[in-house]
């Protein structure tokens, strides 16, 4: 590759808006009309698709929970769609079983990758095939992933995979998906199984960027592999730590298709019930789409109050 | 890759990106109700998937024959996949407007298809003219599909359910398979000795998720002689002995006896693609479930029999009972809606024709002789008719479902909002299948509340 | 750019050279290779084989690890049952649809954004990365509401890859990635381009896009990846099985199927991608390695 790197891209990491250029300044009043009137034109698509398929949404679906559609007819009901959804009995299960998934899902699913990528940088040989090793799952249409786990991997009955193994070690089996305290942390397995390939690439790339003096330096002042990680590579890959971690915790809550498939949909006891599961079945399966949309607010305002504490934490290492 | 090169490329990739968003405004549909030379067209969904290639080609032959018998008419089938009615696919479809003009739904849907605005009354254009069977469908049917004295669907189907069991399983056990159990204690001993072959087998298997957890827990307790809702359909009422009882059933079998198999959480695919591997012994469902295990999971005819619903101690009080039926979009034409009711006319309520082809069927790896569609009034002339022909070209032995057609059970439609309180009641069913410390009393008291949360929700 | 070898990290060249810790690398590297490979393509062959089976010896305890009975019909039906070819194409035409629209609109507006700095740009900037964390299951129900009636228009874009295709340009991360990756490009070569009398479109077509090749493939990967890996906005969108995507058409076919036919339609549902990721392994990787996503 001939141009891999611009020039000048050294910046300060946490700070994505540069400070304007100094040759601003000199730009002409032609150049500023011009530019205003073009930059328009070239933002209009992007604009119109935002509008359209996100800003609109989002106030349509602040509308929509405060209405209730019955027979093609709309009325405003207040708070009604809040307070049934909020009734719902699976409503503080699907919060609990969605944060535990997240929690699980950044110790395995963040952390992991992370540790797999520093191993994977360590080693001189055989490079390009353990990163194809760990990219494959993330071939697999996601589907297909998920019924290789729920058909082989999870079977309950000896008849499974991780039950034959289990047994063949004369360790004790589980009933996987069936048993409500397996359930989350076997859904999270298979999430990083079929996932981390992206997030080890990711991570890989944010490591090669780490300058090799500052490992030799640590090293002369002493330092082990572990602190050598925690002084050097944490803080040099802080900023992808934390954009990840935060891409993390929004994918966390999209948590869906892993409890359709593997415990199709809302497993043993509610065990597998996530919200974005109950917005589905509220919209889809009972019909109701503005409570659908009332649950969506809710998660909206949830994860609002995890954007300002993200906001204040990464803004109070700067 | 240099410069210029790489600009050709992104060139060509625009072009062909317009060329593509071109193609594809294109094929939108064209939903012109009539064309240039005055025909009709409807469109029709439920066509038979490709997997199922027999029905497919029957049912494009039918298509073929209608539209010669019926020159101005031109149907359009549309497959909405091996399902026809996948509840959440069901109702996107209702919310997003995108039913076809004739469409296909459950007994159950009619609330919802009311709600959602999409039905048509069809009332005046359902008659003796339109479809020459009519007066001899029975009447409890057409009524199931009434709404404030408005029609708005045909009935196609109908099945009330039994228990399917396996007649070589039986035999291995060492069962009489002419004399299938009548109680579910029977079942649990018939159960108990079916699951002691061994290798995988489930003496008695029951689904707990995707909505058919509810559905048979609906069946279960029909048996009982409770009802899942209150008469005036505002309160949930299986939280009682009887709904105890269904339960305790299940949760003996399950952890008393170990003779349900390893495997719960199953939908309708799930328990059959076991069933087609032999590996179930005795089930609930409609005689039909037999012709899915054949046709879709790899099972054979011969190994299936049915018997009537058992029930807590003598025969059931009542079994669970459904169908389906054709609905009609708002805003057809009244010739629209003509053409449709002909269609479905000579397809589904023809005897000797269409579902009721017995002559074309009987060669095909399809049953001919199950007790079903069950479409006509007990004495009338088509149903008369119907008997006849499938008594003539039986392909099964009707033996395997002489016993359960010798002992009727009274039939129970399903609930009001069926689907909705299905997914609630599932959740009963997977506790009790899957957790040995299942405490009945609160999976029941759980299950009832949400389903009067929903109740009041929907009024 | 450092390459793969030569360059310092953790632990030193010098150190894994030295006895102690050249057994211990050669033993670690020995260990995680045979690990990954059970871990990574050890599932893999069990789904090849395991589609091979019959119903009954699936069934079986304890699993066998090579199929007794081998019965490749499985994958005949699986192709055939479910229109396999039918679904790929529509997975492929939708992930080449959405590249192109994003490439295009995304890049125009972050270069807009970047470049150009229109009057309340970067407001409009702002309301764009404010939906960086709104995940999608938030505003499905309404998406889905509006995409059956679109504002304005009232069209129905449902079973239309436009449905597939226009959300996916509202992609906040696409316009913060190339955004900060334009920022980098000094601005006195913009000067210079329009001292030469260039218009906006000619610089970006002649001086931007041609220096920003890894951050375009960058977005190009997330965009396919996108289209692949999503599910419920498909199986709301496209409900016929004529439009289904790859993933929606395999759980829609799993309900009635057994599971044996199910996992042969889903080897072969992968294969081509697979054989696309290893022809073009070294451009993705290289691509998503020194395309900007630095620490």
């Amino acid at each position: 590759m001939a141009i891999t790197t611009v020039p000048g891209t050294t910046r300060q990491p946490g700070r994505p808006e540069p400070p304007y250029p100094t040759s601003r300044r000199r730009t002409s009043l032609g150049r500023k009309v011009r530019d205003n009137l073009s930059g328009h034109t070239f933002l209009i698509g992007a604009v119109v698709c935002f509008a359209v398929f996100s800003w609109y949404p989002m106030v349509r679906g602040i509308v929509m929970s405060f209405q209730r559609t019955r027979r093609g007819e709309t009325t405003w009901v207040g708070w009604d769609n809040y307070a049934r959804i909020i009734a719902d009995p699976s409503f503080w299960t699907a919060w609990k079983n969605t944060f535990y998934f997240t929690f699980l899902a950044l110790v395995l699913g963040y952390a992991v990758p992370f540790f797999v990528a520093i191993l994977l940088n360590e080693f001189r040989h055989a490079r390009g095939y353990l990163r194809i090793l760990v990219y494959l799952p993330v071939m697999l249409p996601p589907a297909s992933a998920l019924f290789l786990f729920k058909f082989y991997a999870y079977d309950p009955s000896e008849a499974g995979l991780f039950n034959a193994v289990l047994a063949a070690l004369h360790l004790p089996t589980s009933e996987w998906m069936q048993s409500p305290g397996m359930t989350m942390p076997a859904m999270v397995l298979a999430s990083t199984w079929m996932n981390m390939g992206s997030a080890v690439l990711i991570y890989l790339a944010a490591l090669q960027n780490i300058p090799g003096e500052l490992y030799e330096a640590a090293e002369l002042d002493g330092a082990g592999i572990w602190r050598r990680i925690r002084h050097v590579t944490i803080p040099q890959t802080r900023l992808i730590l934390a954009l990840l971690a935060m891409m993390q915790i929004v994918a966390t809550m999209q948590l869906f298709i892993e409890p359709l498939i593997l415990a199709n949909g809302a497993g043993t006891g509610d065990s597998a019930t996530s919200v974005a599961y109950l917005i589905y079945q509220h919209g889809f399966f009972q019909n109701d789409l503005n409570g659908a949309a009332a649950l969506g607010v809710i998660m909206l305002v949830v994860l609002a109050g995890f954007s300002a504490v993200y906001v204040r934490l990464t803004a109070k290492q700067d | 890759m240099s410069v210029p090169q790489y600009r050709k490329a992104a060139a060509i990739a625009l072009v062909a990106g317009l060329g593509l968003s071109l193609t594809a405004c294109s094929t939108k549909s064209d939903d012109a109700a009539k064309d240039a030379s005055g025909k009709v067209t409807i469109t029709v969904d439920c066509q038979p998937v490709g997997a199922q290639k027999e029905l497919l080609k029957n049912w494009n032959d039918d298509v073929a024959e209608f539209q010669k018998q019926n020159p101005n008419i031109v149907i359009k089938s549309v497959s909405v996949g091996e399902q026809c009615n996948n509840p959440p696919d069901f109702t996107a479809r209702l919310a997003g407007g995108t039913v076809t003009d004739v469409f296909y739904g459950y007994m159950t849907d009619l609330q919802q298809v009311l709600d959602s605005g999409q039905a048509m009354d069809i009332t005046e254009y359902a008659n003796k003219d339109t479809i020459p069977t009519w007066d001899s469908v029975d009447p409890a049917l057409k009524g199931v599909f009434t709404d404030g004295g408005k029609l708005y669907a045909v009935p196609v189907k109908n099945y009330s359910m039994g228990l399917v069991y396996n007649k070589v399983l039986f035999q291995r056990a060492g069962l009489d398979v002419n004399n299938p159990p009548k109680t579910w204690a029977e079942v649990r001993e018939a159960a108990k000795k079916i699951s002691a072959l061994g290798n995988g087998i489930a003496g008695y298997s029951e689904y707990s998720a995707g909505n058919t957890g509810g559905w048979h827990f609906t069946s279960l307790l029909y048996s009982q002689g409770g009802q899942v809702l209150t008469e005036d359909g505002k309160k949930a009422d299986f939280n009682n002995a009887m709904g105890k009882q269904v339960l305790q059933n299940l949760k003996d079998m399950r952890y008393g006896d170990n003779s349900m198999g390893a495997r719960q959480l199953l939908q309708w695919g799930d328990l059959l693609t076991n069933a087609g591997a032999g590996k179930v012994g005795m089930f609930i469902g409609a005689p039909d479930a037999t012709q899915a295990i054949v046709s879709q999971f790899q099972g054979k005819f011969q190994d299936w029999a049915m018997g009537p619903l058992p029930g807590q101690d003598g025969a059931a009080k009542a079994t669970l009972g459904g169908g389906e039926g054709y609905f009609f979009k708002k805003g057809l034409t009244p010739e629209q809606v003509k053409a449709g009711l002909k269609w479905i006319a000579y397809q589904k309520l023809t005897p000797g024709k269409g579902q009721f082809d017995y002559v074309r069927a009987k060669p095909q790896n399809y049953p001919v002789g199950l007790p079903q569609p069950l479409l006509f009034a007990n004495g009338s002339d088509a149903q008369k008719k119907e008997l006849e022909l499938r008594k003539a070209n039986a392909n099964v032995d009707t033996a395997n479902f002489a016993i359960f057609e010798a002992n009727q059970v009274p039939i129970k439609g399903e609930p009001r909002n069926a689907q909705a309180v299905y997914a609630v009641l599932d959740a009963a069913m997977s506790g009790v299948l899957t957790n040995p410390n299942a405490n009945i009393d609160a999976l029941l008291k759980t299950a009832e509340d949400k389903v009067n949360q929903l109740l009041v929700a929907g009024s | 750019m450092p390459q793969d070898s030569g360059t310092r990290t953790l632990i030193s060249q010098a150190q894994l050279e030295r006895g102690r810790g050249r057994i211990i690398y050669w033993t670690l590297l020995a260990v995680v290779v045979v690990g990954f490979t059970l871990v990574f393509i050890g599932p893999l062959y069990w789904m090849v084989t395991g589609a091979l089976k019959s119903g009954q010896e699936i069934a079986q305890t304890p699993p066998s690890l090579f199929p007794k009975d081998p019965q490749p019909q499985n994958y005949v039906d699986a192709w055939h049952n479910l229109d396999l070819a039918k679904l790929l194409f529509n997975t492929f035409y939708y992930a080449t649809g959405a590249v192109l629209f994003q490439l295009v609109l995304d890049t125009a507006a972050a270069y807009s954004l970047s470049k150009l700095r229109p009057v309340f740009g970067n407001a409009i900037l702002g309301l764009m990365l404010a939906t960086l964390m709104i995940p999608a299951m938030v505003l499905i129900v309404p998406q889905y509401v509006t995409v059956i009636d679109l504002p304005i228009l009232h069209l129905n874009l449902l079973d239309s890859p436009f449905a597939i295709w226009l959300p996916l340009v509202a992609n906040a991360f696409n316009i913060f990635l190339l955004k900060r990756f334009f920022d980098s490009i000094p601005e006195d070569l913009m000067a210079a381009a329009f001292v030469d009398g260039a218009t906006p479109l000619r610089t970006l077509w002649s001086i931007i896009l041609p220096m920003s090749r890894p951050i375009l493939g960058v977005v190009s990967i997330f965009a396919v990846t996108a289209v692949w890996k999503d599910f419920l906005w498909p199986k709301l969108v496209m409900p016929s099985p004529e439009t289904r995507t790859v993933s929606v058409g395999i759980y829609a076919f799993a309900g009635g199927t057994p599971m044996n036919v199910v996992i042969a339609a889903s080897v072969i549902a992968a294969i081509p991608t697979v054989v696309i990721f290893l022809i073009f392994q070294r451009n993705i990787m290289s691509g998503l390695t020194t395309g900007s996503l630095k620490g």
